[in-house]
């Protein structure tokens, strides 16, 4: 028999993954001048590698997902902000924030997708287009959350665990705290490609009326992808913009922007696969950063014109690109 | 009486003037061996559809092993033993043929028994069984049109199906490869499951493999008999051939 890629993924394939990221965090840890550097990065793999949950497992293009990390933003700036001068809770208010953060996350993607995921394709992108500016102007004209005055904790945080560890805590902890998320994204990743959830998921990517008649309860695997995919978006908002940036406006979190760098990652580094989020993650942001140094400004104009010359030739990302070249070499048991 | 595997019961599908399917009814029991037979356009793959839900009949209804499943989700009639060939193959892309055949036997009628390790042994069974055994770790979309009729064969019997239904199976294929498919699904049927078979124009397929065929023709029933007795059925001779003249 020849080699192993359609055997069931066995767990030494998140080596590379869970590796890079140690690598990441010393790299940045070792040289505090790259700190800043080594955040963006680990944000934009944590970005690609919980997008893939959903992207790159269902192949659904969902244009409204930096919502789900906008609404887990604001549940770590609500619990901060709230808790902050009750007696007793201390640094479980970064906890509440995360479940509160996940939570709403959570209650968004089933009300999304309880309605999204019945249209297919083009018209799911659609539908899901509107949920992020929707709710950006619901947030700023029904005055929730202090409307368009967003939510500042800087105070909060400091006064919770004084100024020093507050600092600490908004410049390491929290890209401590993304990176893990990342890990953590490709940890269950890989638990999905493993399982009954990963073969549902791989049979309605290719053929959604096919998976139905072979027994796939299309829609249950849908929305399971969907949620664990919104989730993470929601620790993201909640660590790498709330935690972070101690403050939160709406039209910071629900931008679209972050949504299409989302899916540049993800079909850059490779749809559906492992190591692609990391790949897509790691190109995409040091050609951004070094765009922003060397041509300021022109980063979207060259953006743009590489997702197409992507999308034409390479389909399968630059993952799927090295299975196809190395998958068959005793290497290519790591590149899944 | 017992009760019939699968009874279907004045069955009508319309698709808005046109009368695709109508007033058809048919049991299988047990272990049969049924083919549909009919020109282009006498609503075989229409009546499949109804039989696995792919499509909602109009009237009638259909009972499996003695449930109505006239209106039942088509993804929990795999679980009951109902497993399906399409007449364009229809394999899951970029998944291997293993992966393939694994996904039938992972959310078919064993599916709550089976893990994905099983699975994949169950495939290779399956794989071996129809013959692909040089194929398992390619992806399925390399397979020849033929190799994909076989894969799609096999992964509908890893769902260990009561109820096969294959859609234009033999079509494509050469006699000698036909004899065996032939061959093949008659031991599929003495273990137990029963075949509906739908088929255009294969005489060869129908009068090895079926001992009961039903012709259609514009939606409704010509004749359901013995195959000898269909074949020669001036009818059906007409419907194939057109009228004798004089």
């Amino acid at each position: 028999m020849s080699p192993s890629r359609t055997r069931l993924v066995r767990y030494y394939a998140l080596l590379p993954v869970l590796g890079a990221y140690l690598v990441l965090f010393l790299i940045g840890n070792g040289q505090p001048d790259m700190w800043q550097l080594v955040a963006m990065l680990a944000f934009y793999c944590a970005l690609g590698q919980a997008f893939n949950l959903f992207l790159g497992m269902t192949g659904y293009v969902d244009f409204g997902y930096v919502a789900f990390a906008g609404v887990g933003t604001y549940g770590m700036a609500i619990s901060i902000s709230h808790l902050s001068a009750v007696e007793g809770i201390g640094g479980w208010a970064i906890v509440i924030g995360l479940l509160l953060g996940t939570t709403m996350a959570t209650l968004l993607s089933l009300a999304v997708g309880a309605v999204a995921l019945r249209l297919r394709g083009a018209y799911f992108a659609i539908a899901t287009i509107g949920v992020n500016e929707g709710l950006r102007y619901f947030v700023e004209g029904a005055r929730i959350w202090n409307g368009s005055d967003g939510i500042i904790f800087s105070r909060d945080l400091r006064l919770i665990f004084g100024r020093e560890a507050a600092t600490a805590l908004s410049t390491f902890w929290a890209d401590v705290l993304v990176l893990l998320i990342a890990a953590l994204a490709g940890v269950v990743t890989l638990l999905f490609m493993r399982s009954k959830i990963g073969y549902a998921l791989t049979a309605l990517r290719a053929d959604e009326d096919a998976a139905k008649v072979m027994g796939v309860n299309v829609t249950k695997y849908k929305i399971m992808a969907f949620i664990t995919s919104a989730v993470f978006a929601g620790l993201l908002g909640a660590t790498a913009w709330a935690l972070k940036l101690t403050y939160v406006y709406p039209p910071d979190v629900f931008e679209i922007h972050y949504t299409v760098e989302a899916i540049v990652i993800v079909m850059l580094g490779g749809v559906g696969t492992l190591l692609g989020p990391l790949v897509g993650g790691l190109v995409y942001g040091l050609s951004k950063y070094w765009l922003a140094v060397t041509l300021p400004g022109f980063q979207l104009l060259i953006f743009a014109p590489l997702l197409l010359v992507i999308v034409v030739l390479f389909p399968e990302g630059l993952v799927g690109v090295l299975k196809k070249k190395i998958g068959n070499r005793p290497l290519g048991k790591f590149i899944v | 009486m017992v009760e019939p595997l699968l009874r279907a019961e004045n069955l009508t599908k319309r698709f808005g003037g046109l009368v695709a399917v109508k007033d058809v009814s048919f049991t299988i029991a047990e272990g049969d061996l049924f083919a549909v037979v009919g020109p282009n356009g006498a609503g075989k793959t229409t009546l499949f559809n109804l039989i696995n839900g792919v499509l909602l009949p109009d009237e009638g209804r259909i009972f499996f092993n003695g449930k109505d499943i006239t209106r039942l989700p088509v993804y929990r009639r795999a679980p009951l033993g109902i497993g399906r060939t399409f007449q364009i193959p229809r394999p899951f892309g970029v998944a291997s043929v293993r992966e393939n055949v694994a996904i039938g036997a992972l959310f078919g009628r064993a599916a709550e028994k089976v893990s994905v390790v099983e699975a994949l042994a169950i495939a290779d069974e399956y794989i071996d069984r129809v013959g692909l055994q040089a194929h398992g770790d390619k992806p399925s979309i390399a397979l020849t049109p033929v190799e994909r009729k076989l894969m799609e064969i096999a992964r509908a019997l890893a769902m260990k199906p009561r109820l096969l239904l294959l859609d234009e199976a033999m079509a494509g294929m050469n006699p000698k490869d036909i004899d065996e498919l032939v061959n093949f699904l008659k031991r599929i049927k003495d273990e137990g499951v029963a075949i509906i078979a739908l088929v255009e124009h294969i005489m060869r397929a129908v009068a090895g493999l079926a001992e009961r065929v039903m012709v259609m023709h514009q939606g409704s029933v010509l004749t359901d008999t013995t195959t000898e007795a269909a074949l020669t059925h001036p009818k059906v001779v007409e419907v194939y051939l057109g009228k004798a003249p004089g």
